[in-house]
Order: C-alpha cells, then structure tokens, then sequence
C-alpha cells in the first residue's frame, strides 16, 4: 500500500515537472514565434517629423555608418514620444501636460545640456552627467514621473546620442554657452 | 528544555552573526564613501607635466573659461562655461591619473582611486600611448597627428566602433583601455576614476576649442595597414634587428622596459607588465593600429624617423613577444602565455650570452662602449 502512495506521488511529481517544462516552452515559442511582438529589430519605427529632422541636421552625413543614424533616429523617437518608446520608465501618457522630453525641452536646449554636462551642481552637492540628468528627468513627479533606467540603456544611450549629434550640427564645444536672446 | 534553549540560542546567535556581518558591511561601505567624499574635497597635488599643462590652459575655478590656446592659435576665444572648484579638482586628479596611473609620484596609493585594482602590470601608464598627458604638441603647439588625443576621441565618442561591433562610449573605451592595454580589469562605469578622466578629456576638448563630432588628425591613431607600404612583407628577422637598433634602448632588450628607482623610464612592450594578446596594440590581432602608433609615435624625440615598412616589422616582431592572455583567449593561453613569460626571458638571455656578436650580449654591449 505504501509503496504504491509513494509510486503514485512520484507520478505526479514527475507529471507535474512535464507540465511546467511544457509550459514554459509553449510561453517560449509562443513569445518568438506566435505573439507577433519583434524580439529584435534593427528598424527603428519612423514618426512623423522624423525625414524633415533628418533633412535640417543633416543627420546623414554624421557617422560613417547606419548604426549611429539608428541610434540618433531611437533618440529622436525617446525624445518627441517618451511615452511610446520610453514607457517602461514613466508614467506619464500621451494625455498628460509632461508626456515627453519635448514637452520641456528643444532639441538644441538638450545639446547645450549635453555640452555643459558634468559639472558640479550646488543643489545636489556633487558633479552630475548628462546621463545622471536624464534619469533624474524620468524618475521625477514632476516631469516624466516614473522609473530610472541604467545608464547603459538605450532609454539614456540614445538621448545622448540625440544630444551629441545635434551639439555637432550646431558645432558646439565643450563649455558652449548659448547667445543671449 | 535544555534541547530547546540551545537550538534558539543557536538561531539567535546565527541571525546576530548574520546582523553583525551586515553592520560591519555597512559600517566599512560608509567609511569608504567618506574618504571618497574627502579625497574629492581635499587639494590636488599635480605632477609636474599636468603642472605645465594645466597652467599653461589656465584652468582656474572661474564663471567663464576662455582657452588661451585658442587665443594664442586664432587671435580670439570664446567664452565658456567656467569650472567650479570642484570640476577643477576631478580634472586635475584626471590628468594625474593620465600621466601617473600608478601613483609614482603620488603620496598614496588612494589620490589616484587606488588605480592600481584595475591594472595587472606594474608599469602601465595612461600617458605611455595618449603621451603629452593626452595631447601631444610639437614645440610649435601644433597637435600631432595620429597621437590619440583624449579631448580628440571625446568629440568622437560615440561612434560605431569597428572591434566591439558597438556605438562606443567613451566610459566603456577607457574600460577596455583598463582590460586589455593595461592587462587589468573593469572599473565601474561610475567610479570616480573613469568619470575624473572623462572630466579632464572634456576640458581638453574645451581648452582646444574641438567640436562635437568633428574628426581632428589627432583623433585616434594614423593606422597603417600594409597597402601603405612598398608590400614586401612583414618580416619577424627585419623587425628584431630594427628592434634591437632603435627601440632596445629604451625599453630593454627583450622589451621588458625601463624602471629606476621605482620610476617607470621606458614601459614594457613584452613580458607581464605590458598590454595583453587581446589589445588592439597586438599586430597579430589588429595589425594595423601598433604600427601606426610606432611611425606617428617612436622613437621618442625622433618620430617620424621610421618609414612605413620599418614600422610594421617592428610591430610585428613586438607581437610575438611573450605578453598575458587577454581576456577572450581562455585558460590555456592564459597557462601558456604565463610559461613563456617566465621560462622566455631567462632563455634567450642565456642564448644571447652566447653568442658574442648578439646586441644584448655582455660582449657586444662592453665592445660597443
């Protein structure tokens, strides 16, 4: 009789284990191949604005290669539509006053952000990057309302390369201080 | 009853042992944030080359900076955000770290960020490849080409690099500087060590008036590949007579380099305190880039001096000296590298004693006194 308890829990157990390795296999295949979401793609999705922004920055003609124009065109998409393409770190929705980095800010006002970046603040007590003021934008309630991304993500890589490009285009050095008025 | 007391006394003392190892945890990480803290406030001691340089760029706690190089060079210069204390203080510590990464010259170990964690090698130095502490200029000013200027690859940070296959930032390349050029390990991207170099590129890109993603001569290095030569071949024997002619002198017969007094003269391009196999300057992997250096860069004092196939046979016979296993070479190069390094020296230092018309023999060199 004992035996036969222990017989049948082992079934079970063994059943169950089929049945969560199943799972997560369908969950997996389903996830690659069914669920119709891109796992990876190089594409970057095109907005609106974006070939008259590529046309006035020339943004073609900077780097030698596609990688850096993605890169830029990624940053675009963050920078005009924080809400879509940056959702995982705010709150914030199409709806709100603040859905965007555009919402408070021109491209060119990021670029001498960029150029002035990684200098002592008085208020926060400490040298802050550009990176550390991008994330402080996305976590604050008052602006983008939501989570801080790692600086390694493409949340923050490709804001700053948005920045940089833009800096290049205006032909900014480090330091560059916008003309009054 | 006895039984009971002792097993919760025992889980009291495990979860006290576990409390006291977190507070002594704690403890030890606010200690260090506070020397951080300190070390970021306390005065900066430069060394004499970022003494000259520095000075000479007046870089001064100010609301405005205006570079006198541009000045000098153009006749006007613009305006500039200026740098608190505290900006100057992170760029002179990062211009020490460049031209002193091992703390020679420092009265401990810390004023540099205890560097040294990062690097394997007791001889590697930033400023031994970015020489000029970063920004090398002839007696003109004028800014060498090929030279691997940091406020030069700050404007162009960013940009697809060919080896990673990645938009390079320019946090992660002084990463990879620390793995491979430096045989070392990965500074946090955050430490304070990566951000005072980066602090003090920046300046330089300020104090040399360079614009946002404008490629400048002296960005990177003048690469030499073997169509810029008359295509005889790279050749290990031309190499190790050139070696022996232009380059041994300085950094040693067989390439261990120079050190006196503690003082690095002339750093290691062989053995265990020079860069390692996966190091862009190794020809059997990049053969392109230690050439290019060699002909823009070498002989000190005499640059220019080489020509271009001179230059590859140099680097090619460099290369094949025993030097660490990078990173992506696994353990049984590592294993292998490690044998040669240590049974290699001693070996050909015996060979050459034998023979008397050998350069690095007793011999020779007491004939050719």
């Amino acid at each position: 009789m004992d035996s036969l308890l222990v017989y049948n829990n082992k079934k079970r157990r063994l059943i169950k284990r089929y049945l969560i390795t199943l799972l997560l296999l369908l969950l997996v295949f389903w996830a690659h191949l069914w669920s119709g979401n891109p796992v990876f793609y190089s594409a970057i999705s095109q907005e609106p604005g974006w070939a008259e922004f590529k046309q006035r920055y020339t943004v073609s003609e900077f780097g030698e290669d596609g990688y850096f124009v993605r890169a830029v065109k990624s940053g675009y998409n963050l920078f005009f539509h924080t809400d879509r393409y940056g959702w995982r770190f705010t709150r914030q929705s199409a709806d709100d006053a603040i859905s965007s980095c555009a919402s408070c800010h021109t491209p060119e006002d990021i670029a001498y952000g960029f150029v002035n970046a990684d200098r002592y603040d008085p208020v926060l007590a400490k040298r802050v990057s550009f990176e550390e003021r991008v994330m402080r934008c996305y976590a604050s309630p008052s602006r983008l309302n939501g989570f801080v991304p790692t600086v390694y993500d493409p949340a923050i890589r490709d804001l700053r390369i948005f920045a940089r490009m833009v800096a290049h285009k205006l032909q900014l050095s480090e330091g560059a201080l916008r003309a009054a008025g | 009853m006895t039984r009971l007391t002792g097993v919760l006394l025992n889980r009291w003392f495990r979860l006290g042992a576990v409390l006291i190892v977190l507070v002594v945890i704690y403890l030890t990480a606010q200690s260090k944030h506070q020397q951080r803290d300190q070390l970021r406030d306390a005065e900066v001691v430069l060394t004499q080359d970022c003494a000259d340089k520095l000075g000479r760029y007046n870089l001064q706690p100010d609301t405005r900076y205006r570079s006198p190089y541009v000045e000098a060079q153009t006749g006007a210069a613009d305006s500039l955000l200026g740098y608190r204390a505290e900006d100057v203080r992170a760029i002179q510590r990062g211009c020490n770290i460049i031209d002193d990464l091992q703390g020679e010259q420092a009265v401990s170990a810390a004023e540099r960020w205890n560097s040294t964690r990062f690097v394997r090698g007791t001889q590697t130095s930033c400023d031994h490849c970015h020489q000029g502490v970063g920004d090398k200029q002839d007696a003109q000013g004028n800014r060498q080409t090929g030279s691997i200027s940091l406020g030069a690859s700050w404007v162009m940070a960013d940009m697809y690099d060919r080896f990673t296959g990645l938009l390079l930032p320019f946090e992660l390349r002084q990463m990879q500087c620390f793995i491979n050029s430096s045989n070392g390990f990965k500074p946090n991207i955050a430490d304070d060590l990566i951000r005072d170099v980066t602090a003090y590129s920046r300046f330089l890109s300020a104090a040399l008036d360079l614009k946002m993603g404008n490629r400048y001569p002296e960005q990177g290095i003048d690469e030499l590949p073997a169509s810029g030569t008359l295509k005889r071949g790279d050749d290990y024997v031309r190499g190790e007579t050139l070696y022996q002619g232009r380059c041994a002198h300085c950094h040693g017969a067989q390439g261990l380099g120079m050190v006196q007094a503690g003082r690095v003269l002339f750093p290691a391009v062989a053995g265990p305190d020079a860069f390692n196999l996966q190091s862009r300057n190794n020809f059997s992997f990049v053969s392109t880039i230690l050439p290019g250096f060699i002909c823009r860069n070498m002989p000190k004092g005499e640059e220019g001096s080489l020509d271009t196939q001179q230059c590859r046979d140099i680097a090619f016979y460099i290369s094949n000296l025993p030097r660490p296993a990078g990173d992506r070479q696994g353990p049984l190069a590592a294993v292998w590298q490690q044998l040669m390094m240590r049974a290699m020296p001693g070996l050909v230092g015996f060979v050459d004693s034998l023979n008397p018309s050998s350069p690095s023999s007793p011999s020779s060199a007491q004939s050719s006194l």
